[in-house]
């Protein structure tokens, strides 16, 4: 489990995002929603320390990573996955070498138990036969699918996703979440996902935190979401006609 | 004041390069890669570029010293001097720092733009010394070789194009680059190599590394990281010149 603590995060004076608590339990999908812009991405770099929080506290299973030393980080950051919203795979790898580069550094794996990590991993995310290919020449899902190996090679703990699905088509996207869901599930991981799509929201969202301008505005789950009665919610929700569509429904069978 | 602060990060920056590495065998194998990349793809325009200028040299110092009282050995004797003290390294290191130093910034650069970065660190991977150090060792470890390359290949263009187009004959060019030899001359030069080396590696690879936008402002993190190079290319050239020759 993660905890966030009242974390705040000021760029130039101005807070980025303020004053948010949350739980992110383990073996669930948790999803940090919101517009572009309202600072999904600085959360999440605020809870892997890429951004220093100005105030709060952030818990690792109950170890503070605020007051830890650089050298402990480190050492949680093993235990650390992370999926960016571009992929960032290494350019210069193969694929092959993208997934195996966190044994590379980090392990005293010997080559032939690399090997057969890797082709666990690779195999996980439903991808065989693209081991010796180049980032650039595989498809947008292709790249999320390697970076999501590569993220997982080192069983984490802790996975983090920004924006998995963004630039994918619709089953693709769809795809990679419940790839995501399931690893999260069969490893056990504390799993937090950034996303704006709400086909994410109603498929996966076990656990929502919708923030708005940088501020807390709603926590719950998919099965509530549609119902919350939250209006900047509804307004960030039934922006997409469908959906407002669903909660007509909705409302009219009860 | 902005000044300060880019002087200031570049040199926290140099502290985190030489933190010890996590895992040596990976930086040696990133260290051949760096040593092949911008060391040897060098060889070829070092040559190309040395061969012109000592033949262009060669014939201009002929023809500068045209009057029959300057004796002919000045001809050999100027184009090797000034190959070894100004062009082979400070001039070399001017175009090395367009060609391996546009390369450096914005191979970080897009690291950087694209979240590589991040990811390295994520994984609790020392990025900066990860990326940069073995760029900067093997520079600086290439340069000396690159700048005896273009010293030798300086000399034989004007071997070729002297005689060629007849402003000096083959013996009275060879009798002149022999002639008053100064061997610190070289050791000057390769001093001076092992410098500009690192600041064709390190500054940009500062520029590259810090760089925040999108491709846009990678291209123009190279565009000033060979500028700055440049600068202080010519700055530490002075210096060392006026410390070491005289
Ligand atoms: N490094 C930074 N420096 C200054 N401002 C930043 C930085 N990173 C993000 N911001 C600002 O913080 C806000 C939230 O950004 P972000 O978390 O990236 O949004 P998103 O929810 O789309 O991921 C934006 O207004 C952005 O301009
Ligand atoms: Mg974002």
């Amino acid at each position: 489990m993660i905890e966030v603590k009242n974390v705040t995060k000021l760029f130039d004076g101005k807070p980025a995002i303020s004053d948010i608590s949350m739980q992110f339990r383990e073996g669930q999908t948790n999803l940090i929603i919101g517009r572009s812009g309202s600072g999904k991405t600085v959360l999440l770099k605020c809870i892997l320390g890429l951004h220093e929080a100005d105030r709060g506290e952030i818990l690792y299973d109950g170890r503070s990573f605020t007051r830890m030393r650089q050298k402990d980080r480190k050492e949680i950051r093993k235990e650390v996955g992370m999926v960016f919203q571009g992929g960032a795979l290494f350019d210069s790898l193969t694929v092959e070498q993208n997934v195996r580069f966190p044994l590379d550094m980090f392990t005293l794996m010997g080559a032939r138990e690399k090997a057969a990590r890797v082709d666990f991993c690779l195999d996980h995310v439903n991808l065989t036969g693209a081991h010796r290919l180049f980032p650039s020449e595989i498809s947008g899902g292709m790249q999320k699918r390697v970076a999501i190996a590569r993220a997982i090679a080192l069983n984490p703990r802790y996975l983090f996703c920004d924006e998995p699905n963004s630039g994918l088509d619709p089953e693709t996207a769809t795809l990679i979440d419940d790839l995501i869901q399931m690893l999260t599930r069969e490893f056990g991981m504390t799993t937090i996902i950034n996303t704006h799509d709400m086909n994410s929201v109603i498929q996966i969202g076990e656990s929502i935190l919708f923030i708005h301008k940088g501020e807390k505005c709603w926590e719950g789950t998919r099965h509530n979401i549609l119902t919350s009665g939250n209006e900047v919610l509804d307004d960030f929700i039934f922006a997409n006609k469908l959906y407002a569509q669903m909660r007509k429904e909705k409302n009219g069978s009860h | 004041m902005n000044y300060f602060f880019h002087i200031g990060r570049y040199f926290w920056m140099l502290g985190k390069v030489f933190a010890r590495p996590e895992k040596h065998k990976m930086y040696i194998r990133q260290l051949f890669r760096e040593i092949e990349g911008l060391g040897i793809n060098s060889v070829g325009i070092v040559v190309i570029i040395s061969l012109f200028t000592g033949g262009i040299m060669t014939i201009q110092f002929a023809y500068n010293l045209m009057n029959p009282i300057f004796p002919t050995y000045l001809i050999g004797l100027g184009t090797r001097d000034v190959l070894i003290l100004e062009f082979s390294s400070t001039i070399l290191a001017l175009i090395l720092a367009g060609k391996i130093g546009s390369n450096i910034t914005s191979e970080i650069g897009s690291m950087k733009v694209t979240e590589q970065i991040d990811s390295l660190e994520i994984m609790g991977v020392n990025s900066i010394s990860y990326l940069i150090l073995p760029k900067i060792v093997a520079v600086v470890f290439v340069f000396p070789f690159l700048v005896v390359l273009s010293i030798f290949f300086g000399l034989v263009g004007g071997l070729i194009v002297g005689p060629f187009v007849g402003v000096v004959s083959l013996t009275e060019y060879i009798d002149g680059i022999r002639y008053l030899f100064v061997p610190y001359y070289v050791t000057f030069s390769l001093i001076k190599s092992l410098f500009f080396g690192f600041l064709v590696s390190s500054v940009p690879a500062y520029f590259g590394y810090f760089v925040q936008g999108g491709a846009l402002e990678v291209g123009k993190a190279s565009t000033r990281a060979v500028v700055n190079t440049n600068i202080l290319i010519l700055l530490f050239d002075l210096i060392l010149t006026r410390l070491l020759l005289t």
